[in-house]
């Protein structure tokens, strides 16, 4: 699943990247990497883009960057 | 000795330009570097006796050759070779932070790091132990305050110290897997010592295996340039092999797996905080209430900037109306008189005059921009920027535009993405100045006498629209490509200080007093030139004069051009005046229509535009369409050539002399047709 597929207030860890070029590398280099825990924070108006809580500070990706990171939902909310 | 040679890095919102400022005072200068348009400033201080020159790199979360901030801040190290590099580190948020100073490490400079706002990441029960976390990377971490100005002595003494006696080599801390490959294509580049003089070979070797197009370029100067090719061809393959990622992000997961790991070790959560920011958050940006908030916030600031903004604009005219009296009664009549009091004063005073509008507008916009707030709003307006190929971070230049394009235009250097950047600057120009305003009222009042105040509002939301509508249209012909990512820090919401806003105004208003200082008044004395010669007889009204001068010879040429708009050649004049300044059309009608040149008063200049038949409510509205449309004033052109070129400024200028002759032809007709406002 990606982080689409959450809820807002929902936990997750990232699993891995599967984006190529800049957008993978730009998403990586701020922190998505395997192994991570993260929290959807929120959807904008129009469920694009999203505010994602990583690494203990918030960041807000698109949708079309948001379905290429990969997860698993876990339970305990940060 | 010589002096120090120190510089400052860190990611966004870390505090490294309150430590700079803190560091350094007064004692700075924009310093340029070849070829790039993002300044670097440079400020001197002296600690102890030993000088030391700091230098404030672009704040970067990352060192990738995709953008270039970050490209300016590498090859600042690698082309100037600091003695030093002081990284700042955010200690709320210490393993992002850490992850751009493992990159400054990687390029083999010694580094400093300062663990910046380490009050706040203690409130919310965060224990950093950063004497273990310096050993583990190799790294003198000093804890600091930077608005407090704590730590800041002990950070210095750390640099000196390091400055004269460097530390140990780059600890090698990425893994079994990563660190073999290094290990061989490390020494496949120092087969060449020449080349890793220039390019250290660890952090080359990391570049290139994260497929750095422009690390790439550079091995084209390495002596065995086909040695290294195949180590690292061999090296990706075996990276990538067992896991089947992309070598680019396995160094990044590398980089990250050392952080984790010291961070285990090092940081302590003592209590688990929902941070204010969430709070706020959750009302700010909430799904249904962003927007409708965002909105308020808008309408707000403008509605604050032009009723606060009208008080000292006039004492502005009245100044330089007292000013220009003044050099009357002081000079002969004659040709210097009328260069100073007409070209230099008139030109300056309706420039500075609505510099308070264009300040308090900055003061507005700082004080969101130093909250945080701003960047919210860009999460606000993304998906709505995004559908015409807008980037959600454009509007901040596009509301700067609402008071002055210069600065805005500038503003579009925060944009990652070069095609980004160019798009916004070309439409920014669209946001009606605050220069395009006394054009407005003249007209809107003048025709429009019951609600000129929805004219006026139409014509900016007509320029909002066709700044959508054309980016629109770019990025599906001059600007096409892929969208590139919209990956933005929300950082927390800070109470801005008085400094700090401060600081960013004078920043922003300094861009344009420069401009207004020199082609702003070069463009005065020339539009006082060809509306001045050939002199006309002694005693000649002054509206004939202007009719015989160089600009009326202009406007009756171009006559032909604007009369499908429904113009004639003195609308022609005050167009053509107008590129000095856009409220210099005022003044042009002023004198065309024996008014005298009086901004102040437009009540006689309002009856003979309505006494004279050419004119109509149909010919106002697409006169201030026009205005609106047609290339921005010269200080905004030569903005547009510094920050783009030649060539995006004479297709920028060629495409809105187009787009504005027909969307005011077709108006003009039309309406003509219809009988609609004749």
């Amino acid at each position: 699943m990606t982080i689409m597929d959450l809820k807002p207030g929902e936990a997750f860890v990232v699993r891995g990247v599967a984006l190529a070029r800049e957008t993978g590398k730009r998403l990586a280099d701020m922190g998505f990497t395997t192994g991570v825990e993260g929290r959807l924070v929120r959807k904008a108006l129009f469920g694009d883009p999203v505010q994602v809580s990583i690494l203990g500070y918030h960041v807000s990706i698109r949708k079309a960057e948001a379905v290429g990171v990969t997860i698993d939902k876990v339970l305990a909310p940060l | 000795m010589t002096a120090l040679r120190i510089a400052l890095a860190g990611n966004p919102n870390s505090g490294k330009t309150t430590l700079f400022n803190k560091l350094t005072g007064s004692h700075q200068k924009v310093g340029n570097y070849a070829g790039v348009t993002v300044d670097t400033k440079e400020g001197r201080l002296v600690h102890r006796g030993r000088e030391i020159v700091l230098y404030d790199l672009p704040g970067t979360y990352s060192l990738t050759a995709y953008s270039l901030d970050e490209i300016i801040a590498r090859d600042f190290v690698l082309d100037q070779k600091p003695d030093l590099i002081i990284n700042v580190l955010d200690a709320t948020n210490l393993e992002r932070n850490l992850f751009l100073g493992l990159q400054f490490q990687e390029l083999g400079i010694p580094l400093v790091a300062a663990l910046n706002i380490i009050d706040q990441a203690e409130d919310r029960g965060l224990r950093i132990d950063h004497k273990t976390l310096g050993t583990l990377f190799q790294i003198p971490i000093v804890r600091t305050v930077g608005p407090k100005g704590q730590g800041l002595d002990e950070l210095l003494d750390a640099a000196v110290a390091l400055a004269d006696a460097p530390g140990s080599p780059t600890p090698h801390l990425y893994g079994v897997a990563l660190e073999s490959v290094l290990a061989r294509l490390t020494s496949a580049l120092e087969t060449d010592p020449e080349f890793t003089v220039s390019y250290p070979s660890r952090w080359m070797a990391l570049k290139l295996l994260e497929k750095d197009s422009d690390a790439k370029k550079k091995l084209g100067s390495h002596r065995d340039q086909p040695l290294v090719e195949a180590a690292l061809a061999e090296g990706i393959a075996d990276l990538e092999r067992p896991s089947g990622r992309d070598s680019e992000i396995l160094v990044s997961e590398a980089r990250y797996g050392a952080i984790h790991g010291a961070a285990k070790q090092t940081i302590r959560r003592d209590r688990a905080t929902v941070p204010f920011t969430e709070y706020v958050d959750a009302l700010l940006i909430n799904r249904f209430l962003g927007l409708p908030i965002f909105l308020a916030i808008l309408w707000g600031v403008f509605q604050a900037t032009f009723t606060l903004g009208a008080y000292p604009q006039d004492w502005l005219n009245q100044g330089f109306q007292w000013l220009t009296d003044g050099v009357k009664t002081l000079l002969a009549p004659g040709l210097l008189r009328s260069l100073f009091a007409d070209g230099v004063l008139g030109g300056l005073g309706s420039v500075l005059s609505f510099i308070p509008l264009v300040i308090i507008l900055f003061v507005f916009i700082s004080f969101l921009e130093d909250t945080g707030y701003m960047s919210r709003a860009a999460f606000v307006m993304d998906k709505f920027l995004h559908l015409f190929g807008l980037h959600g971070q454009s509007f901040l230049p596009m509301m700067l535009g609402f008071g002055c394009s210069v600065p805005a235009i500038m503003a579009a250097r925060t944009l990652k993405s070069t095609k980004d950047r160019i798009l916004t600057v070309l439409v920014t120009p669209f946001m009606s100045c605050g220069a395009k305003l006394p054009v407005y009222i003249l007209l809107a009042g003048s025709f429009f006498p019951k609600n000129p105040g929805a004219v006026v509002l139409s014509v900016y939301l007509i320029g909002i629209g066709l700044a959508l509508t054309s980016s629109w249209i770019f990025r599906r012909t001059v600007l096409r490509g892929e969208t590139t990512p919209f990956v933005m820090e929300l950082p927390p919401y800070r109470m801005p200080t008085l400094k700090g806003v401060s600081w960013h105004v004078w920043d922003k208003s300094f861009q344009y007093f420069k401009k207004a200082g020199t082609v702003i008044l070069a463009a005065s004395v020339l539009v006082w030139a060809i509306t001045t010669f050939p002199q006309a007889p002694e005693g000649t009204p002054p509206e004939q004069a202007m009719a015989t001068s160089t600009a009326g010879w202009i406007g009756k040429a171009l006559e032909p051009a604007v009369r499908p708009m429904g113009f004639d050649w003195k609308v022609a004049v005050a167009t053509v005046t107008g590129f000095a300044a856009k409220e210099t059309v005022v003044s042009t009608l002023g004198i065309l229509y024996k008014v005298g040149d009086s901004t102040g008063d437009d009540q006689p200049l309002q009856t003979a535009l309505r006494n004279d038949p050419v004119f109509s409510p149909l010919v106002a509205y697409t006169l201030m369409l026009f205005t609106l449309i047609l290339a921005p004033c010269f200080a905004a052109q030569a903005t547009i050539r510094a920050e783009l070129g030649t060539k995006w400024l004479v297709f920028y200028v060629v495409f809105s002399i187009l787009l504005s002759w027909t969307l005011c032809t077709g108006v003009f007709q039309i309406g003509t047709l219809f009988k609609i406002g004749v």
